[in-house]
């Protein structure tokens, strides 16, 4: 085993660590590992997502790469964006590289907390990150609610008189705010830029149906196995995880939408070298082939496509016969400042 | 000769503060710096001035978002009396071993984890859980959803705190002389007026006490309400997260940290004067 124990470098009383009590206590625990003394270029820290998606990692990533280069790899667990930031600004540093949704990374590359980097394969680069996988927040349901028909698209998720039950969405509103309009029959391929009132309008329809606004891939889960809620907007890897539980639930890729993670490396990270080649690695076609056909992403290099069974495919979002039904989130012409419509976001949700 | 006693009082007196040196120097490193950090943040980021504040005192948001908070402490604090008071009781009164036997009881959840506790809740409430089964069971058709509504992370936050509130009137109850009574008996006083006149002025240190520590942990509560909570409800440490990690608005959160921390130093204030801080401890 290549892989050391998780740990929470939280060390230097610096202002972040103040800050991150909050996280902290919703995750962790384990204060270790002092960051002095770790600039060799002989280990790497990644930020890691945990569950599925870190075993996923370890198996085709972390252990190829360390027994190709002899670079140990360490996980720093939770992700975090404020964390990214913090440790640009401070100099201190827990991880040199993590991944990114659309919606962060845009938001990073502006606040310049990311480190500008080659293309490792055409078409790759998106706002100094590398395009890993893609992954899709779409609609399932309970098949135990006895309802008539089979809910089919995201008017059907707000038909609340159809469809009777409790609602979920992620607390996100750069990818809920998409699903609102098309609910309010706005056609996938005249979404963006987005008609932010519209969205806004449409969700207040629903507001009082949903009972929760997820934060978390596992609490997602949860609310569906346990049949917290009936319907529920969840991504595509959390919602198998449900399904292979044994939970009495459907889903459909109509819909459904499209957003890809990409690895980054933190800005000035003293382990920039062994980042970069991990990054180069991790999304070079057998190790990310591997990857996503055991976490069923999407792989966004092409030439990975020849190293995925065909068995994995079904479960994938970008695979002939789902991905046609499908639409990809545009951050560049989102319709609006993600982070004002955020604010504005939380006010909604609060009044 | 009075000189060298007075030097060796001294003495005496200083030593006490060299042992506290190592807390101390601690507490500064660990807890005060980076504080200071904090509030320099909320002036500076990402522009100098008092924007933050501005921000923070007249937007809707966080207007909403501080009282809901202050009225969920102050709720929680109250029910935790509710159940503590009687609780506490009931241990003065029984014999020694039976009260240890509760203490116990009641200590144990600390052993878990909040998380652990606050997923058994979810487990307890929620729709499959046994709590509405037995509402079926009872003919209830349709019975109200119980999960993420104020109830639940409310009943949550009260199971959570009530050893605090239960400890601290305890501590004081046991202390509570028996002739006290017994002589207020002697004088006519039973039942109600009993309780009223004498019973209840002689814990009131230990309700003061335990309210005062219910309140202001509670006003720091992120995990529990975000978990069980109903989403039109948030405490502020939830938003004070949120803005950090979702908008990397450090200075605002920092704002928003600072004015918390105002508020319950003026809180921890006023209990000072009125019954004195150093009874929190005994």
């Amino acid at each position: 085993m290549t892989i050391k124990k998780t740990h929470n470098a939280l060390i230097r009383p610096n202002r972040r660590l103040f800050l991150q009590g909050t996280a902290a206590l919703a995750g962790a625990s384990a204060l270790a590992a002092p960051s002095i003394g770790r600039a060799q270029s002989k280990e790497l820290y990644i930020n890691s997502w945990g569950g599925p998606w870190l075993e996923a990692a370890t198996e085709n990533l972390f252990n190829p790469f360390t027994e190709a280069t002899g670079i140990t790899v360490n996980t720093v667990s939770p992700v975090s964006f404020a964390k990214l930031a913090a440790q640009v600004r401070t100099g201190v540093y827990e991880f040199d590289v993590t991944t990114l949704g659309g919606g962060d990374i845009v938001a990073a590359n502006n606040a310049g907390l990311l480190e500008p980097i080659a293309s490792p394969y055409p078409g790759g680069l998106f706002q100094n990150g590398v395009g890993s996988h893609a992954f899709a927040t779409m609609m399932a349901w309970r098949t135990d609610k006895g309802w008539e028909e089979t809910p089919q698209s995201w008017a059907d998720f707000w038909d609340v008189e159809r469809f009777p039950g409790g609602r979920s969405l992620q607390r996100y509103p750069a990818r809920v705010l998409p699903l609102a309009l098309l609910a309010d029959g706005v056609a996938m391929e005249d979404l963006y830029p987005l008609d932010i009132d519209r969205a806004f309008a449409k969700l207040d329809e629903i507001k009082e149906h949903v009972r929760v606004w997820w934060t978390g891939g596992a609490q997602s889960t949860q609310l569906l196995r346990d049949g917290e809620v009936d319907m529920i907007g969840i991504w595509h890897g959390r919602y198998f995880e449900a399904a292979d539980a044994g939970a009495p639930v459907d889903f459909t890729w109509n819909q459904a939408e499209l957003d890809s993670a990409y690895w980054v490396v933190a800005k000035e990270t003293p382990n920039m070298e062994a980042a970069k080649m991990f990054v180069e690695f991790a999304t070079s076609a057998e190790p990310l082939a591997g990857f996503v056909s055991q976490a069923n992403y999407g792989a966004l290099n092409p030439a990975a496509d020849e190293f995925i069974p065909d068995a994995a495919k079904p479960r994938m979002p970008t695979a002939p016969g789902n991905v046609e039904t499908t639409f990809t989130q545009d951050m560049l012409n989102w319709g609006g400042d993600p982070q004002e419509v955020a604010m504005r976001f939380d006010e909604w949700l609060a009044s | 000769m009075g000189l060298s006693l007075s030097a060796l009082a001294e003495r005496k007196t200083l030593w006490p503060w060299l042992l506290l040196l190592p807390l101390t120097i601690y507490l500064a490193l660990f807890f005060l710096v980076p504080l200071i950090e904090v509030g320099i943040m909320s002036v500076t980021e990402p522009r100098p001035g008092l924007g933050n504040y501005e921000k923070v005192l007249t937007g809707s948001l966080y207007r909403k978002v501080f009282i809901n908070t202050f009225g969920t402490a102050l709720l929680v604090t109250f029910c935790c009396l509710l159940v503590g008071y009687p609780l506490a009781y009931l241990m003065s009164t029984v014999s020694k071993r039976a009260a240890m036997g509760i203490l116990l009881l009641i200590t144990m959840s600390f052993w878990t984890s909040f998380l652990v506790r606050t997923y058994a809740w979810m487990v307890l409430l929620g729709n499959n859980g046994p709590v509405i089964w037995l509402m079926t069971q009872l003919g209830i058709a349709e019975p109200p959803p119980l999960l993420f509504t104020r109830f639940s992370s409310t009943l949550a936050m009260v199971h959570i705190l009530a050893p605090y509130m239960i400890m601290n009137i305890y501590t004081v109850m046991q202390k509570i002389d028996p002739s006290l009574i017994r002589s207020a008996e002697s004088m006519g006083a039973y039942g109600k007026s009993l309780f009223r006149h004498v019973y209840l002025p002689l814990t009131a240190p230990g309700i003061a006490n335990g309210s005062v520590l219910v309140f202001v942990i509670c006003l720091g509560f992120y995990v529990t309400p975000v978990l069980l909570g109903s989403p039109r409800e948030q405490m502020a440490a939830g938003l004070i997260g949120n803005q950090i990690e979702q908008f990397l608005a450090f200075g605002l959160g920092s704002a928003m940290s600072i004015i918390l921390l105002v508020v319950t130093l003026v809180i921890l204030g006023i209990y000072h004067r009125r019954f004195g801080l150093d009874k929190l401890y005994g």
